[in-house]
């Protein structure tokens, strides 16, 4: 008996050897499974999870790193973006430019920062131009809903252009105008032709948007550090539409907090510029996937959610979506080959949009 | 469940092995069947039962095909039994098609559409059992398989979603009794990783770019963008597809098959009909077999002949889908391999150059046809192609400057691997020390291309 288990064992050692390759698999997997549960332990995950235990083995933590390293937030901690968030929502009934003197704010630690804004609360530093138009940013509400997802709910509201006298501007508009986004900016900036500088990848999300790792200049095919960008040169208009590839990390309020705290950013480093937020145009009946978090109802939620950042005085908010989705809110089929993204001439449409749409100061 | 999906590589596919190999040999066959039904149902939980029902039926049939006291009724047999098989991939396959057309051509909404979602791998596993069918009425089957036998021919899982197209006298001796050894096991797993990476770091990196031409849209490209996009599109199936045959065969390696080889290095032929044995040869080869010479062949003169060169291309091209666009796909290779037939395709096949660039330039042409399925935006692709513009071309040098420089890489390593040299290097050193961490790390480069697109499922064409 003991012989025949000695044999096997024997048996099992040769077929090992003549597998040279299968053994590499089989170590390298251990040691990154073993690097991973130990990095799991130390980054305090604890428990089986059984809804990803079929897509993320433990070494998924050890590749994925460098995700993790992309997704990281704007702010240092989720206190600090609400406090943003806060701020930025009760400008609305101070003054139009409250962050003007809030320099740095959003890396310093908490404790600074709520300190800093309080103070700058305090300072009021100059008054909302006199009698100057608000605009006001409405919705449209419908019965929302019941939606099972970590990431979105069912808002119930579709945010719409905020009302405003909007003159109709030229191309020579946009020369001090700035785009950040992802890849739908980046087909305004190849086919609509405007002279304006765009900031803009593939992948882009409002979460790196500001990353010291920088953002992809289309001009020049460079990554630049915004940090730098704006403040060495002063722009008039300032076009964000970022949302897409957040749609599926963390939920809507962590989008919202974050997203408020680089208009607050941005606000103070160009404490002059229109900041237009535009809404994230829909996808296609057939890319719209009710199971997974990529559907109308999560980008709606998105939008819902900034379009509320829009003060009608210096932050703006556009939804293009009407010009190229049918009344259900799909993008039309036409209009796209991948469901997601519009063909070049479509971006000719969207620039006569924003030719429209555009905010003129008096004192310019 | 897909071979790409860290499902299949790090849950489903080692415990699977360990079982299949620790289990007594008689229960293999049980081991396997169990495991491909588990492999399929995990994805399709309601199709798993017509995949059973198709085993079955199949198995009763062929048992009634080869009964000595009903020899009489063989034919009335095959008859109910293709209608049986045919008709369920009609339904699941064309039947929405054929209405939308009727419907069309009455402009009456007559009959509802079903709108059914296609059975993953019914195309493969129907053409499995009508050539096990067949190959019962034709008396080359003599012995009867059991019933597991049989269903593992059908239904094992390395083969069964994606081919190739297995005849069962290549496997019947095999599903008895097979020897699993190291060297199988270890050549399987090395073949499963190059193909594995075959189809995530080509095929997929190269398919964002005719992903983003597509995206600027048919009707819009320059000449020279057009052109790349088609190259981009020919190496993204080419790849995928070739990666899945490899993976197949590795896989069936490792369980003690030899699959049949589906792909032969296409792109390296001289005429389209040379390129059509190296391509998905096990498809080829059914057509061959049980359409075009049970037709007659090329035994009945020219009119027949040609006659039956046009079905066999129609269904070759409805087979891929079920569309205007794979119809016309099909025939186009119809036209090409009866031109070819007059005597050019021998004469270009002796050609050292000529008829690489004759390939290399029709090719990418039938795969636009193949690609895209909307009638309106294939001919304004195809006009691009050729320099006709119905307006302005908005895709052109600058978007062709940034191509070429994300892409350029890519494109050189593409290349590289169409051509036969990469494999045959690799059969000649693949038990060297070097090779083996060379497939190693293309395994966990692919895993790791795996992990970051499925972790964001938008990540695999980033917005």
């Amino acid at each position: 008996m003991r012989q025949m288990k000695r044999l096997d064992l024997k048996r099992w050692k040769k077929t090992l050897r003549n597998c040279p390759y299968l053994v590499v698999l089989i170590v390298t997997w251990l040691f990154m499974t073993v690097g991973g549960a130990l990095l799991m332990i130390y980054r305090g995950y604890s428990g089986f999870e059984p809804d990803t235990f079929w897509t993320q083995p433990f070494f998924a933590v050890i590749m994925e790193m460098k995700i993790d390293d992309g997704t990281n937030s704007v702010v240092q901690t989720d206190n600090q973006a609400r406090e943003a968030l806060a701020l930025l929502k009760e400008s609305d009934d101070r003054s139009g430019w409250i962050f003007a003197g809030i320099s740095g704010v959003i890396y310093e630690s908490t404790k600074d920062y709520i300190a800093k804004a309080e103070e700058a609360k305090e300072e009021e530093i100059s008054e909302p131009a006199v009698d100057a138009i608000v605009g006001q940013t409405l919705f449209t509400t419908y019965e929302p809903v019941e939606i099972d997802s970590i990431y979105y709910s069912d808002a119930g509201k579709v945010a719409l252009t905020t009302e405003y006298p909007y003159s109709q501007v030229g191309e020579d508009y946009f020369d001090d105008a700035i785009f950040f986004g992802d890849s739908r900016t980046l087909g305004i900036s190849d086919y609509s032709g405007l002279n304006a500088d765009f900031y803009c990848e593939n992948g882009m999300t409002i979460y790196k948007l500001l990353d010291e790792k920088g953002v992809v200049c289309q001009a020049t095919g460079e990554k630049d550090d915004l940090n730098q960008v704006l403040q060495q040169k002063m722009y008039g208009k300032i076009y964000i539409m970022l949302g897409m590839n957040e749609l599926g990390y963390r939920d809507t309020a962590y989008f919202l907090e974050q997203y408020a705290a680089v208009l607050l950013q941005l606000r103070e480093w160009q404490p002059d510029a229109i900041i237009y937020i535009q809404a994230n145009l829909h996808v296609s009946r057939e890319k719209n996937n009710i199971k997974s978090e990529f559907n109308n109802i999560n980008i709606n939620d998105k939008n819902a959610a900034i379009a509320t950042l829009a003060d009608g005085k210096g932050i703006f908010f556009l939804d293009v979506n009407p010009l190229f989705t049918d009344s259900e809110g799909y993008l039309n089929d036409d209009l796209t080959f991948d469901g997601v993204h519009l063909h070049a001439q479509g971006y000719m449409t969207w620039r006569d949009f924003l030719m429209e749409h555009a905010v003129v100061r008096e004192e310019d | 469940m897909l071979f790409s999906s860290i499902e299949f590589l790090f849950r489903f596919l080692p415990v699977f092995m360990l079982i299949y190999l620790l289990v007594p040999e008689k229960y293999r066959n049980f081991v396997l069947l169990s495991g491909s039904l588990v492999f399929y149902g995990v994805g399709e939980p309601y199709y798993v039962l017509l995949l059973v029902f198709s085993i079955l039926i199949n198995f009763g049939l062929g048992r009634l095909i080869l009964n000595d006291k009903l020899t009489e009724y063989k034919m009335p047999f095959l008859v109910f039994a293709l209608i049986v098989d045919f008709g369920l991939l009609f339904i699941f396959k064309y039947q929405d098609f054929v209405v939308e057309n009727i419907n069309r051509l009455i402009s009456y909404e007559a009959i509802p559409i079903l709108d059914l979602a296609l059975p993953l791998g019914i195309s493969f596993y129907t053409f499995q059992t009508v050539s096990y069918l067949m190959d019962c009425y034709r008396g080359k089957i003599k012995k009867m398989p059991s019933l597991i036998e049989f269903a593992v021919y059908v239904s094992m899982f390395p083969q069964l979603i994606a081919g190739p197209i297995v005849k069962f006298d290549e496997v019947s001796e095999r599903l008895k009794k097979r020897r699993i050894s190291a060297g199988g096991l270890e050549n399987g797993l090395k073949l499963f990783s190059l193909g594995l990476g075959f189809k995530v770091l080509l095929a997929n990196q190269i398919g964002t770019l005719w992903n983003t031409i597509m995206t600027a849209g048919a009707g819009n490209l320059s000449v020279p963008v057009a052109w790349l996009g088609a190259f981009a599109y020919s190496f993204q199936i080419y790849f995928d597809f070739w990666g899945y045959s490899l993976m197949a065969k590795g896989l069936g390696e490792m369980l003690g098959f030899r699959l049949p080889k589906n792909f032969n290095n296409p792109y390296a032929s001289k005429s389209v009909s040379e390129f059509w044995r190296r391509w998905h040869i096990t498809l080829g080869r059914w057509f061959k077999e049980y359409l075009y010479i049970p037709m007659g062949g090329n035994r009945k003169g020219f009119v027949r002949t040609s006659f039956n060169l046009l079905i066999v291309w129609a269904f070759t091209g409805l087979w891929h889908g079920a569309g205007w666009n794979f119809l016309l796909w099909g025939l186009s290779f119809f036209v090409i391999i009866s031109i070819e037939k007059s005597g050019i395709g021998k004469w270009l096949e002796q050609r050292k150059i000529l008829g690489h660039i004759y390939v290399i330039a029709l090719i990418p042409i039938t795969w636009v046809i193949f690609a895209i399925t909307d009638i309106g935006q294939l001919v304004r692709y195809l006009q691009n192609m050729f320099g006709i513009h119905a307006g302005n071309v908005m895709v052109g040098n600058v978007q062709l400057m940034r191509y070429i420089k994300e892409y350029g890489v890519l494109f050189i390593f593409c290349i590289l691997f169409a051509t036969p040299y990469p494999m045959r290097l690799y059969r000649g050193y693949k038990n060297k020390w070097f090779a083996i961490l060379i497939v190693a790390a293309v395994f966990w480069f692919s895993v790791y291309e795996i992990m970051i697109g499925s972790n964001n499922p938008f990540l695999y064409f980033r917005f």
